[in-house]
């Protein structure tokens, strides 16, 4: 049911196009976009791309995950981590991320490390906060229930905060995991000799439209399948939590 | 050291706050608990009862006075004095064998001997069929059996309930607090039992601790000279329904007391 309203976006597309009312120039017909999305699987020619730009995001994503959720719990329960972080974090925040790529290809080189290391950058952010937010609101009643069945203050943190953390943790990733595909094209976009954002952006150079439509379908709909296989993982392995929906 | 000092406050008061918008919840409480008694804790709300449960709990720390069990101080919590609450009491996370396993766990016993534990347990607190499901999956009487069980695998010297039963429809309620006087009878642990429903106080409590309004206070504390029994029908006691009228006039005080 809730592929219907894509369909009839891609109809109307595709009706206009035919119709003439969107030439060519403008936007190629849906119908072309799809062909050379098949051409680009079937000749096999965008997987390399694939492989290369799934390495630097999930590298920089994995990165996020771990140093958020640490800086995350340190912050929760020490203070004088919250009160360090909290600030650089709050002016980090709004900053463009992917506007910093060129500052770091002059430090890090034009390779995958600048790369990585704006993906982890960005990604970090909002595991942070959902980590520090998690941890915070954990329920002093559950932590007294943990003292008053044995368990020391230093194993708190792993016994009781950080499983309570959980639900929250899971959703800063879930963004996490889309700003991740948006942060890597931005990058691949600045300076990449292959990678699917590099693809995109040489396919709009030399005019190949339909091409370039074709790469940015084919990203959107792995995007799309991750965040469902991510949502669907963790109905699965936090079957203890009601997740909304 | 003589039984009545077994668990023992002294000049306990309790202010939450500094300064002008400090508030006193309690004052001056002194009270002597013998092992093996069952006490209950009436008054109205906000009359510092279940924070009285938590100093016992060790999860806050008087602002005066002394609390000492079996002769030593209490300074924080510990596995030696269990607690059940209202709610919370559960880490949502771990199955109903998870929960009831938790601190044991804790206590580095080893596996076998932890499964055969947890196994006992789950049968004392009838919860056979459901060791593998999450307390959200559990319906509210349910959850505190696990609660119970979770915190009688710890073998806490006292087990302190605050408003355990609060929550649950008045039916299970009845079930629950038979399977407390069980327990209690049956392994005669001390039990320090908060409740605002007086009938429970009475029906459970061979002690009655009436408290007053705020600042929390020990008004009055009552000898239940009766016995009750598993399954009893105690309505139809009259030494039942004249304590419970009796105690029920004393907290009613305190409730309009509070009103003014």
């Amino acid at each position: 049911m809730r592929i219907v309203p894509l369909l009839l976006v891609a109809a109307l597309w595709q009706a206009a196009s035919m119709t003439g009312l969107l030439p060519k120039a403008v936007l190629p017909a849906f119908s072309d976009v799809v062909i050379a999305l098949a051409g680009l699987v079937t000749s096999g020619e965008i997987f390399p791309d694939t492989a290369a730009s799934f390495l630097r995001a999930g590298t920089g994503f994995v990165i996020a995950v771990v140093a958020g959720v640490v800086l995350g719990l340190l912050m929760a329960r020490v203070r004088a981590v919250q009160r360090a972080v909290e600030p650089i974090l709050l002016v980090i925040y709004p900053v463009p991320k992917p506007a910093l790529i060129p500052l770091f290809m002059v430090w890090l080189g034009i390779g995958d490390v600048s790369k990585i290391t704006v993906i982890a950058l960005s990604c970090l952010l909002p595991v942070v906060v959902s980590t520090f937010n998690g941890a915070r609101s954990v329920d002093e009643m559950l932590l007294w229930s943990a003292r008053a069945r044995g368990t020391p203050e230093r194993r708190l943190l792993w016994r009781i905060v950080l499983p309570a953390a959980l639900p929250q943790i899971a959703t800063g990733v879930r963004t996490a995991i889309a700003i991740a595909i948006i942060v890597l094209v931005s990058s691949e976009f600045i300076s990449a000799e292959h990678g699917l954002g590099f693809l995109i952006f040489s396919y709009g150079g030399v005019g190949a439209d339909d091409a370039m439509l074709a790469v940015i379908l084919y990203l959107t709909v792995l995007g799309y399948l991750l965040d469902r296989i991510y949502v669907a993982g963790l109905r699965h392995l936090m079957a203890w939590h009601e997740f909304a929906h | 050291m003589t039984s009545t000092s077994w668990l023992s406050l002294q000049g306990v008061g309790m202010r939450y706050g500094e300064g002008a918008q400090a508030a006193l919840a309690l004052e001056s409480i002194d009270l002597a608990i013998a092992e093996r008694e069952f006490v209950t804790i009436v008054g109205p709300s906000g009359c510092g009862k279940s924070t009285l449960l938590y100093l016992v709990g060790g999860f806050l720390r008087p602002t005066s006075g002394s609390l000492t069990l079996r002769g030593r101080a209490i300074v924080g919590p510990g596995p030696d004095r269990g607690i059940v609450f209202q709610r919370y009491s559960l880490f949502p996370w771990l199955t109903v064998r998870g929960n009831i396993s938790y601190g044991l766990e804790e206590q580095r016993i080893p596996r076998a001997e932890r499964d055969q534990i947890v196994g006992e347990h789950i049968r004392l607190v009838h919860l056979e069929g459901s060791e593998d499901r999450y307390p959200r999956q559990l319906s509210g009487g349910m959850q505190q059996r696990v609660a119970l069980a979770q915190t009688l695998v710890c073998r806490p010297d006292i087990l302190l309930m605050d408003e355990p039963f609060g929550a649950l429809d008045a039916q299970t309620r009845r079930i629950l607090q038979d399977e407390v006087r069980r327990i209690w009878q049956r392994d005669t642990k001390t039990v320090l039992f908060v409740t605002h429903d007086v009938e429970e106080a009475v029906a459970l409590g061979t002690r009655i601790v009436v408290m007053s309004a705020r600042p929390g206070r020990i008004k009055e504390v009552i000898q239940r000279d009766f016995d009750v029994a598993e399954g009893e029908e105690f309505e139809a006691n009259p030494a039942f329904a004249a304590l419970r009228l009796r105690v029920w006039r004393s907290v009613k005080e305190e409730v309009e007391a509070a009103r003014v």
